[in-house]
């Protein structure tokens, strides 16, 4: 079905170091492959190849042969494998094309100008077989990142393609987003897809893929087949550097405390429940006096029912706590409330003290989902600084030296890669000397040693006596670091 | 599919903007025109209504009502600087919210699809109206993007307060830019894989078409311009 000979990549852009090194690799049809690594390691690479988003939307230089169905691919273009080859792509915001879900699905096929008639055959039977009903006529804006990708896997569908490609599809999802995308897989195998998965989070496929190509820099460091699959251990998994294998629910991790509060989100009548959960829990605590308590926080979007109440929440002073919930509880909007930027209902109680809305913002730094939202000044080093009540340069410059980016001090924040911006973002609520920081989903599609890094960044930032709040759905993560949880967990879901 | 969110097909709602444009904003045909002009700044408004568009109708006409009333009462008592001042705003506002909110009740209203399909209609050149479409479904992206970079400015300590306008400026559009960038790309990759731009005539499932109120608005369009280029012939 598809045949890699001897195949070599580098991106014009990066023409120095090669993406993939002599990949020599075979796939039947009907198998399902699943692709891991570190980032960087040529995953996306590789799928990019196969779609022909290399060489025409991504330029560089390839040596050796591709091979799809014993066509090479050389100058068959983009549109050549529409139809053959289909592609989820990591970003459910940023990979569909209309507003609505019925549109979205239609838009391939009307793109290939079948008939009308056919168009609406086909999402009927994709419909049908991903049992998506519920979802169709619907605006993309109201969808949860898990239904998002769901809709994104069916739009693929209805091409009816040969072979799928899945682009790090899980990186924003919660447990429940993964297990529907494992449903979709399966779907996908029971009809005879070739399926490509590139993923860190490899747990949700691991049973359901017939063999694992493990890649390091460009290389195929190992194959495995089923059966070496299945004798693969965690230990392995370390010494590979890979994520986990096993699948646990982000309320189930076991802290050794069991000190996990849920708190009901998107219903008024609930306020009684956590009003009781909370002060039991905080009659309990009483004895030592450092928790930092939230009381009576609540949010609506206008002209929309209440996304969240909390009556009361209480939260450990130097400690990290974990904050999940199903996509769409509303975690981002109740940590943009918690940092006061987003106008809502609530009082911080802390050391005798009642913060409300805007006072809180001296007193909470937030590092976004996104940290590109959050990089305003030209250098690293201008946007630490800027941060600071007085401008310190000497103190600027160790507390870059301490998140490993002294080096950077006078790159532009952008030209940083992912990563480095997260911890550039870090280094500025450090400068802000806000005692509380809250994180917005740090491990996001990150492979295992960036998440480590993120952990024993929050570790030490916990030693120097700061409170961290992170949202997460990161199981790993919160085993890494996290001392407690609270779920915000949304009725409706 | 069925399902159509507006009366109007695409088509009558771009031509509403062009003459929006025309008779509301750079006032051709002057005084004599002065009642279609009304019925032009009205228009908007019901078109808002139908379309359940409530809240941005109802600022709409408050801001609309606000501006009449400073025009007929506190204008007169004015002289000087003030009074020109007052002028411009007052001209501003009345001749630019109507074609604003067309525009916005163009783009509330009109789905990707609808809108390709319209421009297929017409004849519109491809090069023309995938940039187009493209831009349609940036909007609403773009403004998620603005409302995150003003929230974390305004936890940054950074606001208009102290520093220079250019700098705020280029603090708000760098970011803006550099993310509008990626998910522009990302956008656009997703959509190649799956044919858009192939160059083959595109089948569009959502079906537009005239129905009665494009009839009536199109006859009151032509009436307008056929009276205004009379006028002008004269």
């Amino acid at each position: 079905m598809i045949r890699f000979d001897n195949v070599s990549f580098a991106y014009s852009a990066n023409s120095k170091a090669n993406s993939l090194n002599n990949i020599t690799l075979h796939i039947e049809k009907g198998e399902c492959v699943l692709l891991a690594g570190a980032s960087g390691c040529g995953k996306s690479t590789l799928l990019r190849l196969l779609n022909g988003l290399i060489p025409e939307f991504y330029e560089g230089k390839r040596t050796g042969r591709i091979f799809i169905e014993g066509r090479a691919v050389e100058g068959r273009g983009i549109y050549d494998m529409v139809g053959k080859i289909g592609t989820v792509f990591q970003n459910p915001r940023s990979q569909f094309f209309n507003v609505d879900t019925t549109s979205e699905l239609a838009f391939g096929c009307e793109n290939l100008a079948l008939p009308e008639k056919q168009i609406l055959e086909r999402i009927d039977s994709t419909v049908k077989s991903f049992d998506i009903e519920k979802l169709m006529g619907r605006s993309i804006f109201e969808l949860s990142g898990g239904e998002k990708q769901k809709i994104a896997c069916a739009s693929v569908d209805v091409l009816e393609p040969d072979v799928i490609l899945l682009d790090e599809p899980s990186a924003n999802m919660d447990y429940d987003g993964m297990i529907n995308l494992r449903q979709v897989i399966k779907v996908w195998k029971k009809h005879g897809k070739t399926v490509l998965i590139a993923e860190h989070r490899m747990n949700f496929v691991w049973d359901i893929a017939d063999r694992v190509i493990l890649l390091e820099q460009g290389r195929i460091k190992e194959e495995l087949n089923r059966e070496q699959m299945d004798n693969f251990t965690e230990a392995d998994c370390r010494k590979y550097s890979l994520r986990g294998l096993r699948q646990i629910k982000p309320e189930e991790v076991e802290l050794g405390n069991n000190n996990i509060l849920i708190y009901k989100t998107g219903n008024e009548e609930n306020a009684d429940t956590n009003a009781a959960l909370g002060k039991e829990n905080v009659t309990d605590q009483k004895s030592n006096d450092n928790i930092i308590l939230l009381c009576d926080f609540s949010y609506a979007y206008k002209g929309e029912k209440e996304l969240f109440h909390i009556s009361s929440m209480d939260i450990s002073e130097n400690k990290v706590t974990a904050i999940i919930g199903t996509n769409g509880a509303g975690k981002t909007t109740f940590l943009e409330c918690l940092c006061g930027i987003r106008r809502c209902r609530g009082t911080m109680k802390w050391h005798g003290k009642g913060y409300k809305g805007k006072q809180r913002i001296k007193q909470v730094f937030m590092v976004m989902q996104d940290p590109n939202h959050q990089l305003f000044a030209e250098s690293v080093l201008d946007e630490v600084l800027i941060s600071m009540k007085d401008e310190d340069e000497e103190r600027a410059k160790d507390i870059l030296a301490e998140m490993d980016l002294l080096e950077f001090a006078d790159r532009h924040p952008m030209s940083l890669s992912g990563g480095q911006k997260q911890r550039v973002a870090i280094a500025c609520a450090i400068a802000s000397e806000c005692p509380i920081l809250l994180l917005d989903e740090p491990t996001s599609g990150l492979d295992y040693r960036h998440m480590l890094e993120v952990s024993d960044i929050l570790t030490r930032l916990k030693a120097s006596g700061k409170t961290i709040i992170t949202v997460t759905h990161d199981t790993e993560f919160i085993e890494q670091c996290c001392d407690e949880i609270r779920s915000l967990d949304n009725l409706a879901g | 599919m069925g399902r159509r969110n507006s009366i109007l097909d695409p088509r009558t709602k771009l031509l509403l903007v062009f003459m929006e444009a025309v008779f509301v904003l750079a006032t051709a045909g002057g005084e004599r025109l002065y009642v279609l002009r009304v019925i032009f700044t009205i228009l908007p408004f019901v078109l808002l209504i139908t379309s359940r568009n409530y809240k941005t109708c109802i600022t709409g006409i408050i801001v609309l009502i606000g501006v009449t009333l400073l025009e007929r009462f506190v204008f007169p008592m004015l002289t000087g600087m003030l009074s020109y001042m007052l002028l411009t705003v007052i001209t501003i506002v009345t001749r630019f919210l109507p074609a604003v909110l067309m525009g916005t009740y163009v783009i509330r209203t009109t789905k990707v699809s609808e809108f390709k399909s319209a421009m297929e209609k017409m004849h519109v050149p491809d090069e023309l109206t995938i940039p187009l479409c493209v831009m349609f479904r940036f909007f609403p992206t773009v403004k998620e993007e603005m409302d995150s970079i003003r929230a974390a400015m305004r936890m940054r300590g950074i606001s208009f307060g102290g520093g220079k306008v250019s700098e705020m400026l280029e603090y708000r559009l760098v970011p803006m830019m550099s993310c509008s960038a990626k998910i522009g790309e990302e956008l656009s990759a997703a959509a190649l894989t799956r044919g858009f731009g192939i160059s083959r005539k595109r089948t569009n499932i959502c079906r537009i078409g005239f129905g009665v109120f494009d009839y009536i608005i199109l006859l009151f369009c032509a009436g307008t311009i056929i009276f205004w280029i009379s006028g002008v012939m004269i």
